[in-house]
């Protein structure tokens, strides 16, 4: 496997992840190139037991995981919690929400929701979150409604 | 649910972010290589620097007591010790990067969180004690000849240090690590039990 071709299938991919995940396109970006920075240094370790997007989304949802131990070594109030300008300046409302309202979520909610929207199948999540699908089914229904109440709220 | 619902795969995909320059990426990699590499080198330095001032003592001042060679020992595995073991707890978590479930994940870095407070309290204990003792024996054969306040004074003021680390500064440290490793692995079993099957 080439990693600049990876690198390019799933940039944008990852970088949406992160950015539900945090709602912070700066720290999207750093999320999303420590991902690929172990997705380089583990390549050779891949062994095709999962498909390589399970086995990349893995990586991405630990990795976001571990921020938690990251956050406290370094204070959040330092880091810009809500969304950074150049994001706010190019893009419709509704976007902003969305990832605003995901950002806002229990973390597992996050990356459930962050993988179904990226159209992953709901056999794949249960994989890579680690429950079963049933579990993720519901879940990923509950979550939805959940931002559907959101929108309306705001007026949607 | 009503006719103007929101689509929200197509708001999702609308997010775009240019990739960086691959370039800039392996910039990155060859940096956080570097980094790691220096890490390495640093604590090879200091341990190699320790044991080589250690040699030079041993050799300079050339003492005559197997106290003071034990002393100088038991001086050295502490810190060895103690290096050792605040550099291995970091690498502990690239191995379950990869292959592990968010789940697994959660309960491996839970599990490591845990093993670490246990080898923070349990190392720094031995290794103010090997500290200790090793000072104590090593400073026997300059003390023996110093006159017998001389020696007394010597032996209080040192351990009049120690006893201060021992009950100011350690605590203090233990209870500041110890708070930072509750807070993270309290979250820590938050996130899991947002997992627990419904």
């Amino acid at each position: 496997m080439n990693f600049e071709t990876i690198y390019i299938d799933y940039w944008q991919k990852i970088f949406r992840l992160c950015m539900g995940f945090t709602n912070d396109a700066h720290a999207a970006q750093d999320l999303a190139q420590e991902t690929f920075i172990i997705v380089w240094q583990q390549l050779s370790n891949f062994r095709n037991e999962s498909s390589l997007g399970t086995w990349i989304y893995k990586i991405a949802t630990n990795n976001c995981l571990r921020q938690i131990e990251k956050e406290k070594r370094f204070p959040k109030a330092e880091m810009p919690i809500h969304l950074t300008e150049e994001v706010t300046s190019n893009q419709e409302p509704k976007i902003q929400l969305l990832y605003a309202f995901i950002a806002e979520l229990p973390e597992t909610d996050r990356i459930i929701i962050s993988l179904e929207l990226e159209n992953i199948k709901q056999a794949e999540i249960a994989q890579i979150v680690g429950l079963s699908e049933a579990n993720i089914r519901v879940k990923i229904h509950r979550i939805k409604e959940k931002l559907t109440k959101k929108f309306k709220e705001h007026g949607y | 649910m009503d006719t103007n619902q929101i689509n929200f795969n197509e708001l999702w995909s609308k997010q775009e972010s240019t990739p960086p320059d691959i370039k800039e990426l392996s910039k990155k990699i060859h940096s956080f290589k570097r980094k790691n590499i220096l890490r390495i080198i640093l604590t090879n330095v200091v341990l190699a620097g320790t044991i080589a001032f250690i040699i030079f003592v041993w050799m300079h001042y050339q003492p005559q007591l197997l106290t003071t060679k034990i002393g100088i020992i038991l001086t050295v595995l502490a810190m060895v010790i103690y290096i050792i073991v605040t550099n291995n707890t970091i690498s502990l978590f690239k191995k379950t990067t990869t292959v592990a479930s968010n789940q697994e994940y959660l309960q491996n870095l839970l599990a490591i969180k845990q093993k670490q407070q246990f080898i923070n309290t349990t190392i720094m204990k031995i290794y103010f004690i090997l500290l200790s003792i090793g000072i104590g024996l090593y400073m026997i054969e300059y003390a023996s000849r110093m006159s017998f306040w001389g020696a007394i004074v010597t032996y209080a003021i040192t351990f009049a240090w120690i006893l201060f680390n021992w009950i100011y500064t350690r605590p203090r440290k233990i209870k500041k690590q110890e708070q930072k490793m509750n807070e993270i692995i309290s979250k820590l079993e938050e996130i899991q039990s947002q997992l627990k099957q419904e």
